[in-house]
């Protein structure tokens, strides 16, 4: 995966102000930063749900936005903060996805993947049934199931208890380890990149600010730790208008 | 034939069958929503009975009060049963995206190969069942309780249904085009813009019954041309074929048009980042 120069202003307000990252193949990686740094839009333009002002995004080998759909044929995305879509049974849920992705064998699929983070007993639960654990767990197997090339996960373990984390996480390296996926990863909690990620990439202000293993991040900013250097930015960084309350004032009125 | 025409045929079948797969997804999907939401069922039961109910009542009372009654009662329930194909396809298609942006799905959809076409292609595929089901609750009062029984006109109605089908889905894409500009604020117009359609083109009555300033409205509309003809069909046994033409040509032109509206509001969708309001 590889971005040029991304830029993106919401409203004259500059939310990813020239993002280089690359990323090979197998890698995994961390986007950290605080809140507004502009994780989230930069995970959203290499998605192609976002389009950048400026810069370009090569994913898996495809161009964006004219190779979108071979792209996302072998990329997985999760986000912590979504939901189940209503009124679906989790098996009919990911038999959904299963489909959208065009896996070869669905039904053996997601046996498999609901095997790889232990809540097969959850197959024929309605999504309104679950915890919010539950769900982000859900989230996952859906991101999994048709064991993409790159795994685009945004806060993934951010609601779920620390035994599940610990169950997602090593579910997740099996994954990576098996089929060589990459791992693009945001979150908030330090400890948890340590254990996932062996590169990190911590923004501020919309720029990479920093780019390396933990351990020469956290030296070169003299810090004692990455959770140390995510204190020290998010200080440095004062507080600005989410993107997201952007989109959410422009309403019909 | 070449190996590369061989290839080539090759890939376009596989490509069309993770298509079709992806649009069957899409339209199962609703079908669960449908099948778990008793009061969405109130769209595809309940208003065409009460609709039917309501006019062919209005029809029977007009009838026995007036010289020139069984017309006025053929036109209620002709205008009626052929409005539903209107409204069941434009409901169906908008609250189709509608239901993705209630649950916060759409992040998740957005995130997958399926291209907007094939999801608009796969609501629609459910709409056809929810239009069957509406129109089909809608036919079955007009004969069961008026013995009113709009099969009888045969397959020269399909041109005027097919319209008809096609205008409520342009009306969607309109309506989608708009939420996707100005946010879920905007959903009431998914309702309420087919009561601004319904009565200038003359479903119940020919549009010479309209106020004269409202009349050049409703001439332009492609609506009033198909009602015009089903009414005729329905109530004199002729299909007027010059009516359905003109309303071919505006719907078709209506869809091009809401075709280009709805790919700006998505490009605009995607550039200012408005994804971030159902995520």
């Amino acid at each position: 995966m590889r971005a040029t120069g991304l830029v993106k202003r919401f409203r004259g307000e500059v939310a990813v102000a020239g993002v280089d990252l690359e990323v090979g193949s197998g890698g995994h990686v961390a986007l950290l930063g605080p809140n507004g740094a502009g994780k989230t839009t930069t995970l959203f333009m290499l998605l192609g749900v976002v389009t950048p002002d400026a810069g370009s995004v090569d994913l898996v080998g495809y161009r964006l936005p004219e190779g979108r759909t071979a792209a996302l044929a072998q990329v997985g995305f999760a986000a912590g903060y979504l939901p189940l879509a209503e009124r679906m049974r989790v098996r009919e849920f990911l038999r959904m996805y299963a489909d959208l992705y065009g896996v070869a064998r669905p039904t053996a699929a997601i046996d498999d993947a609901l095997e790889r983070f232990g809540i097969g007993h959850l197959a024929s639960s309605l999504g309104t049934e679950l915890s919010s654990g539950q769900r982000t767990l859900v989230g996952i197997v859906k991101a999994t199931l048709h064991r993409p090339r790159l795994l685009v996960l945004d806060e993934p373990t951010a609601s779920l208890d620390p035994e599940v984390a610990m169950r997602v996480r090593q579910g997740l390296l099996d994954l990576a380890r098996t089929d060589g996926s990459t791992l693009l990863i945001t979150s908030h909690d330090m400890s948890e990149v340590e254990k996932l990620c062996e590169r990190v990439v911590f923004l501020a202000h919309g720029r990479v600010v920093a780019d390396g293993t933990p351990a020469r991040v956290t030296a070169s900013f003299g810090r004692s730790g990455l959770e140390d250097v995510f204190l020290h930015l998010a200080a440095a960084q004062p507080p600005r208008a989410d993107p997201d309350a952007t989109g959410r004032t422009d309403r019909f009125s | 034939m070449s190996q590369s025409q061989l290839v080539t045929g090759r890939q376009w079948w596989g490509d069309w069958a993770k298509s079709r797969r992806r649009i069957l997804a899409i339209a199962r999907r609703h079908a669960y929503v449908l099948k778990r939401s008793p009061h969405r069922l109130f769209d595809v039961t309940v208003w065409p009975l009460v609709d039917v109910l309501l006019f062919g009542s209005l029809g029977v009372f007009v009838s026995r009060h007036s010289g020139n009654g069984s017309i006025a009662f053929a036109y209620l329930l002709s205008g009626i049963v052929l409005w539903h194909v209107v409204y069941q396809s434009q409901i169906a298609l908008s609250t189709g995206l509608l239901e993705e942006t209630w649950s916060r799905n759409l992040l998740n959809l957005m995130a997958t190969p399926m291209t907007e076409l094939e999801y608009v292609l796969g609501v629609m595929l459910f709409g056809m069942v929810k239009l069957a089901m509406g129109v089909g609750v809608a036919a079955l009062t007009a004969f069961g309780f008026y013995a009113f029984n709009v099969t009888n006109v045969g397959w020269q109605i399909l041109p005027v249904v097919a319209v008809l089908l096609t205008v409520g889905w342009v009306i969607a894409l309109f309506v989608i085009g708009i939420v996707l500009r100005f946010g879920s604020g905007a959903e009431a117009l998914a309702w309420g813009i087919l009561f601004i359609v319904m009565p200038l083109s003359g479903i119940f009555y020919p549009i010479q019954a309209l106020p004269w300033v409202l009349r050049p409205i409703a001439i332009a509309l492609p609506t009033t041309h198909a009602f015009a003809a089903g009414r005729a069909l329905l109530v004199h046994r002729s299909l007027e074929w010059g009516q359905v033409g003109i309303a071919a040509v505006g719907t078709l032109a209506l869809l091009v048009a809401a075709l280009m509206f709805v790919v700006a509001m998505l490009s605009l969708f995607r550039k200012r980042g408005y994804i971030t309001r159902y995520s």
